[in-house]
């Protein structure tokens, strides 16, 4: 039903001609996610850079992970599109160019439709799990995310990553 | 030749492979997945609870699920497209080295459910062949060779015993059981320290527990938890062939002959044994036999009955939760409140059965346990706000905040029946296959409307202690949904070869050297998890088979 919605959505072609451009090299791609990802999580969880936790790269170990479906992955990618349509939609430029407020009326728009709100859940799911996994992963800053909710964590830890 | 042969390394088949082997039989144990060992594990939380380490990947292995509803129609789902995930622990030692060990004997009324409490309409209830008297010395054997501590309360319901105790101590508890223990005092229920398959302190060449504080779902570095590797495996020498996914099983005259087995990268192999146990989980054993076709048995290996597959149940009931707040505690309180590490370790069996006033129903098990300490777990479910709009930003971060660091959730879980039904049980699909190319166990799921009613009674009663302890948003869900962990039934024992699939030893009506030994034996499932039942009756089997090899070499 909201898979429709958004078909329907697609189809009416809201400046859908800057997306393709930016999905003309898959190369670019990828690091155009990033760069929305990267601007988006400090949107959403900004106690993550303030703790000098760095969730942007660890979506490259979840785009990699062998135990992460292909399909999961795609919808990851597949999000950075649609919310840079709504920002384009609403203010006619990517996400990563707008004021911080106006990416603030892009999200609350964004969140109203389920699908939009799911794809942020998921980021947010993410965004956590580099906030508050094992710093082996390298992104937990020193356990920063522990100390920050006074976490101890469990004994032993990893003495590797497992990707 | 070996003398005996055990399809997969879990509680099922390990005290096999510890029985046998220890007495002097040349035993092999066919394990699909790895071999971890304590030095292997560790508390990751994002390889374990976030990626699924220890269960196979859902594009590569699947179930089919089709779930009934009470008018008999049914809605598919393919495992993989779902996320749907019946897979509990591919290792050796299988899903038993990430249990909690939350262990109940089953009592005397779990082995004669129809004589004692009557047919209920709809559901396929039967008495077993075989009373509690016949497993009580294999419970007990499990106490002393698997390790069990807590400490034995008198109570209604309490099953006997031929010891007075349990052979370990009680671990240790955090302090907020006092309150449990009071509240349970001014109610009039009977708070049991609940036994765990953890040992205490030092024994059986283990190290005891160090309240590691991740218990359920990971692997024990101390090799404290029973698990059958730590307890079993490790403390014999039966040969255990890793990355051995066993598809097929052979026969020639009533006899198994062989068990073929392909590795990750699908070279195939045969293992000839004298005997072969069959301990793959209950799903997968039934999917094993099924589509183990032969001249012999053109509907499935050992189903001359036709019951292969049949009334497959899970542990009915559901759980709830009540949040303790700093708000209304004492200092000294909201530091016991936060203590990590120690166990709650609490049940209640005030119910096991109960009037409505009308009749008796079969009742069940409440166990309580503090939230499960995965940390990203319980960061996620604070996304939302009360009207369930996804929350960002600073008002996120002191949500999460707040509620990490000033309470803390103490949670229950409802063990009751789930009735067999016909419509509940494991076949093999036509066309999906997993890929090694092999059929995918079809899972009909079907849950009996009593099975709510009863969990809802009890949801209830724990609902009352949590108010008594001064719990807040305290919330239960008890649904028909069945946990993929505590699954029994598919061959039925029993002494009717018509009727049932293996006879009162666990050995197949139809042939003369096929034992199932995992949970796939039990007509009925108790008001308790299984795993306790499950090592008691392996132990039991193994003594059979000891007797048989014995008297085949004089
Ligand atoms: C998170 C969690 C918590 C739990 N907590 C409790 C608890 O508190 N109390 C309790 O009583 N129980 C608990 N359990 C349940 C308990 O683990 C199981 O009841 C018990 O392990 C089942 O034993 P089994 O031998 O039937 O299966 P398993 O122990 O799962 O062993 C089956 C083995 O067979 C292997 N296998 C499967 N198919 C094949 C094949 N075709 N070829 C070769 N090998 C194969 C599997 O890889 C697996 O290793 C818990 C389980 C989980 C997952
Ligand atoms: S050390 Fe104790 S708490 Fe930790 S996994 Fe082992 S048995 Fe469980």
């Amino acid at each position: 039903m909201d898979y429709l919605k958004r078909r329907a959505f697609l189809k009416a072609g809201f400046l859908s001609s800057a997306v393709i451009v930016m999905n003309g090299c898959s190369v670019f791609v990828i690091t155009t996610s990033r760069d929305t990802i990267k601007v988006l999580q400090n949107d959403l969880f900004p106690k993550a850079k303030e703790l000098g936790i760095n969730t942007a790269d660890y979506i490259g170990i979840v785009l990699k992970h062998s135990h992460i479906s292909q399909e999961d992955k795609e919808y990851l990618k597949n999000g950075v599109k649609w919310l840079n349509e709504s920002a384009v939609e609403m203010y006619k430029k990517q996400y990563t160019k707008l004021l911080a407020h106006e990416r603030q009326e892009v999200l609350k728009s964004f969140a109203q439709e389920s699908w939009g709100s799911s794809w942020l859940d998921t980021i947010l799911r993410y965004t956590f799990e580099a906030s508050f996994g094992d710093p082996i992963y390298g992104s937990n800053n020193n356990k920063a995310g522990w100390k920050w909710l006074e976490f101890t964590g469990g004994e032993p830890r990893p003495k590797k990553v497992y990707l | 030749m070996y003398d005996v042969c055990i399809i997969g390394s879990g509680a099922g088949g390990s005290p096999i492979a510890y029985e046998l082997s220890n007495a002097g039989f040349n035993v092999v144990v066919l394990e699909k997945g790895k071999n971890y060992k304590e030095e292997d594990f560790s508390k990751d939380e994002l390889a374990v609870s976030r990626r699924d380490m220890f269960t196979p990947p859902l594009k590569e292995q699947k179930h089919i699920i089709n779930e009934y509803s009470q008018s008999g129609k049914f809605v598919r789902y393919d495992g993989e497209e779902s996320g749907w995930n019946f897979w509990n622990g591919s290792m050796v030692g299988g899903s038993s080295n990430i249990m909690s060990g939350y262990f109940h004997r089953m009592k005397p009324k779990d082995f004669k459910l129809l004589s004692s409490y009557g047919e209920v309409k709809g559901a396929n209830v039967i008495d077993w062949c075989i009373s509690y008297d016949e497993l009580e010395p294999y419970y007990d054997k499990v106490e002393k060779v698997v390790g069990v501590s807590g400490k034995i309360v008198k109570h209604k319901f309490a099953e006997p015993r031929s010891t007075p105790d349990l052979p370990y101590p009680m671990l240790e508890t955090n302090g907020v059981t006092d309150w449990f223990d009071k509240a349970c005092k001014d109610l009039k229920f009977t708070a049991i320290p609940t036994p765990r398959a953890v040992l205490s302190q030092n024994a059986l060449g283990r190290y005891g527990c160090y309240y590691s504080n991740f218990c359920g779902s990971y692997g024990c570095a101390s090799g404290a938890k029973g698990s059958a590797r730590a307890a079993l495996l490790q403390k014999c020498d039966a040969e255990i062939i890793t990355d051995a996914f066993v598809y097929k099983l052979d026969s020639k005259d009533g006899k198994i002959t062989r068990a073929y087995y392909y590795t990750k990268h699908g070279i195939k192999h045969i293992i000839n044994a004298k005997i072969f146990v069959l301990s793959a989980q209950a799903i997968e054993s039934s999917r094993l036999l099924l589509n183990s076709k032969n001249e012999e048995f053109p509907n499935g290996m050992a189903n001359s009955s036709g019951e292969l597959g049949k009334n497959l149940v899970f542990s009915a009931g559901g759980s709830g939760s009540g949040r303790f707040i700093f708000e209304e505690l004492t200092k000294e309180q909201q530091k016991a409140l936060m203590q990590p590490g120690l166990f709650f370790n609490r049940s209640l069996q005030d119910w096991y059965d109960y009037d409505d006033g009308c009749r008796t129903y079969k009742g069940g098990t409440i166990d309580f346990l503090f939230e499960h300490q995965n940390l990203i777990s319980r960061v996620n479910r604070e996304m939302y706000d009360e009207e369930g709009n996804l929350l960002w930003g600073e008002k996120l971060a002191d949500k999460i905040h707040k509620t990490l660091t000033t309470s803390r959730v103490l949670t229950f879980e409802v063990f009751n029946d789930w009735l067999p039904t016909d419509n509940c049980n494991v076949s093999v699909d036509d066309e999906a296959k997993d890929k090694w190319g092999v059929p995918v166990g079809v899972i009909n799921l079907n849950s009996h409307p009593q099975d709510l009613e009863v969990g809802e009674h009890l949801a209830k009663k724990a609902v009352e202690v949590l108010e008594g302890m001064g719990a807040v948003e305290i919330d239960y869900s008890i649904s028909a949904s069945p946990p993929p962990n505590l699954v029994a039934g598919g061959c039925r024992f029993g002494d009717n070869p018509k009727t049932s699939v293996l006879d009162k030893n666990c050995k197949a009506h139809d042939l003369e050297n096929l034992y199932v030994t995992d949970a796939s034996f039990m007509p009925t499932g108790g008001s308790v998890p299984y795993t306790w039942t499950i090592y008691a009756n392996s132990f039991r089997v193994a003594d059979v088979i000891k007797d048989k090899l014995k008297a085949s070499k004089h």
